[in-house]
């Protein structure tokens, strides 16, 4: 556990020297912006628009450091040889891959958690409306976007940074779509079309579970079972491509 | 010959930003909606379906763009020909991306009753979010006020508004008037007091229509 965790360490140290805590920066003022500037126009839907504007830029953000930075990180140790170091000592290629997706996850989590805060505070100055049930929607933002990283981890476990980001945008995009695929192969295709969508329908990740913010923005809490059915969907969702991901990396050769 | 070049260099970008403003005009000159007339400015604007589909799991950021959309339409044709063709359209995919979102429903329907005299289409684009949202208080109210103002269906009216009274949410003056519709009490006064109720609760738009229509009925909008 002790190398996971220093590999963890490193990467959010690396994550960091990137200068993410600016993305938050820009955020917030966007934020304060948008407050002023949209509410008038919505006529009275101020609050609702600057909470939906604020969840989903926090998620698209998060979603997006996670697939740059995780793509490029993995591929920097190979680039630079900084891997060789790492593997001379006893540390296994599993636990490697772990302590990246760690790193990576929990980078992206505190991304997350900061954009988020910054939304609750303007609700509460502009609004004076502390709006606690956000928390809901952030902890399944927080699983949807450890299932991104784990995407990334799994691509680039194999393939080159250009490529792992493209595959793991069609797979984030493909999962929006994944009930649409199954209502179409079960709706009169042919069977052999009916057993590829139903195939494609259990593979690809069913992102909509932790899509909550059209409760929370119409202040409904989560219930509380929807968000453990949801972490426990994650976790099991992310340690399969994780295996999956160690056992192509044990299998690579490094030049 | 070296100064020649220089000036030219100078200048150079100066033309070239003067081409592109050229061009650039010449393509919004020909872009399609300059040639349609303003009626159908919003005739290829993408359906709820479609919309929902590509938002990719952010369809309620996606309906407050339609609402921003829906506000900006009205608001120039309010200053130009007063002419709202398209507002059904718009607030219908907004009702589509998210159905909980029942101010631009109830706005779609004000303006399609009171301001193009079509309340049989308000009527139905509020039954349509009704049957996306049957939990909505505010909109089995404002049927059973479209009912009551527009078609002066009384019977209706209270209905819907008895209906409101039942749904989680309702502010206790949705049984009053449940009951005097109910009552039959002066119709005059129920329609006033209708109005009032909007003068209080809705946007700016929707206050100056209520102030005009309490005036008309004799009543005091202050």
């Amino acid at each position: 556990m002790r190398p996971v965790l220093a590999i963890a360490r490193n990467t959010i140290r690396e994550a960091l020297r990137e200068r993410i805590a600016l993305v938050a920066v820009v955020f917030g003022l966007a934020m304060v912006i948008a407050s002023q500037v949209l509410a008038p126009l919505a006529l009275g839907e101020g609050k609702k628009i600057v909470t939906d504007f604020g969840l989903a830029g926090s998620s698209l953000l998060a979603t997006m450091l996670a697939v740059t930075l995780g793509t490029s990180l993995l591929h920097k140790e190979l680039e630079r040889r900084t891997i060789y170091s790492v593997m001379a000592k006893p540390v296994r290629r599993t636990e490697f891959l772990i302590g990246k997706f760690l790193g990576l996850w929990s980078t992206g989590a505190a991304l997350l958690a900061v954009t988020t805060l910054m939304v609750l505070a303007v609700l509460t100055v502009a609004y004076r409306d502390p709006s606690w049930i956000l928390a809901g929607s952030l902890a399944l933002t927080l699983v949807e976007i450890g299932i991104v990283t784990a995407f990334v981890v799994f691509f680039s476990s194999f393939t080159t940074p250009g490529l792992a980001a493209f595959f793991t945008v069609t797979s984030l995009v493909a999962g929006h779509f994944a009930e649409d695929l199954l209502y179409f192969g079960t709706h009169g295709a042919a069977p052999a079309l009916e057993i590829a969508t139903t195939a494609a329908y259990w593979v690809l990740p069913h992102l909509t579970v932790f899509n909550a913010r059209g409760l929370v923005v119409h202040g409904t809490p989560v219930p509380p079972e929807r968000i453990l059915f949801a972490v426990a969907y994650g976790l099991l969702y992310m340690g399969a491509l994780l295996t999956a991901a160690s056992a192509i990396f044990e299998r690579r050769e490094f030049r | 010959m070296i100064a020649l070049r220089a000036k030219a260099r100078a200048v150079a970008p100066f033309a070239a930003a003067a081409a592109l403003w050229c061009a650039a005009s010449a393509v919004d000159a020909a872009r399609p909606e300059r040639r349609m007339g303003r009626s159908e400015e919003l005739l290829y604007f993408p359906s709820g379906l479609w919309v929902r589909q590509a938002s990719l799991g952010y369809e309620t950021a996606a309906a407050d763009l339609g609402w921003l959309r829906c506000i900006q339409y009205y608001g120039e044709h309010r200053m130009t020909d007063n002419r709202f063709d398209r507002i059904g359209h718009v607030t219908e995919i907004v009702q589509e991306l998210d159905p909980r979102f029942d101010q631009p429903t109830i706005f779609g329907a004000f303006v399609l009753g009171q301001e193009m005299g079509r309340p049989e289409a308000g009527l139905a684009l509020l039954r349509r979010g009704l049957e996306r949202n049957p939990e909505s208080w505010q909109l089995a109210f404002e049927i059973g006020f479209l009912y009551y103002v527009c078609f002066d269906d009384h019977a209706a009216a209270a209905r819907y508004f008895a209906m409101a009274s039942r749904l989680p949410g309702h502010p206790d003056y949705v049984e009053r008037f449940a009951a005097f519709a109910f009552q039959r009490a002066g119709e005059r006064e129920m329609a006033i007091l209708l109005w009032k109720r909007v003068l209080a609760t809705g946007n700016k738009y929707m206050q100056e229509v209520a102030r005009r229509e309490i005036e008309r009925l004799g009543g005091d909008p202050a």
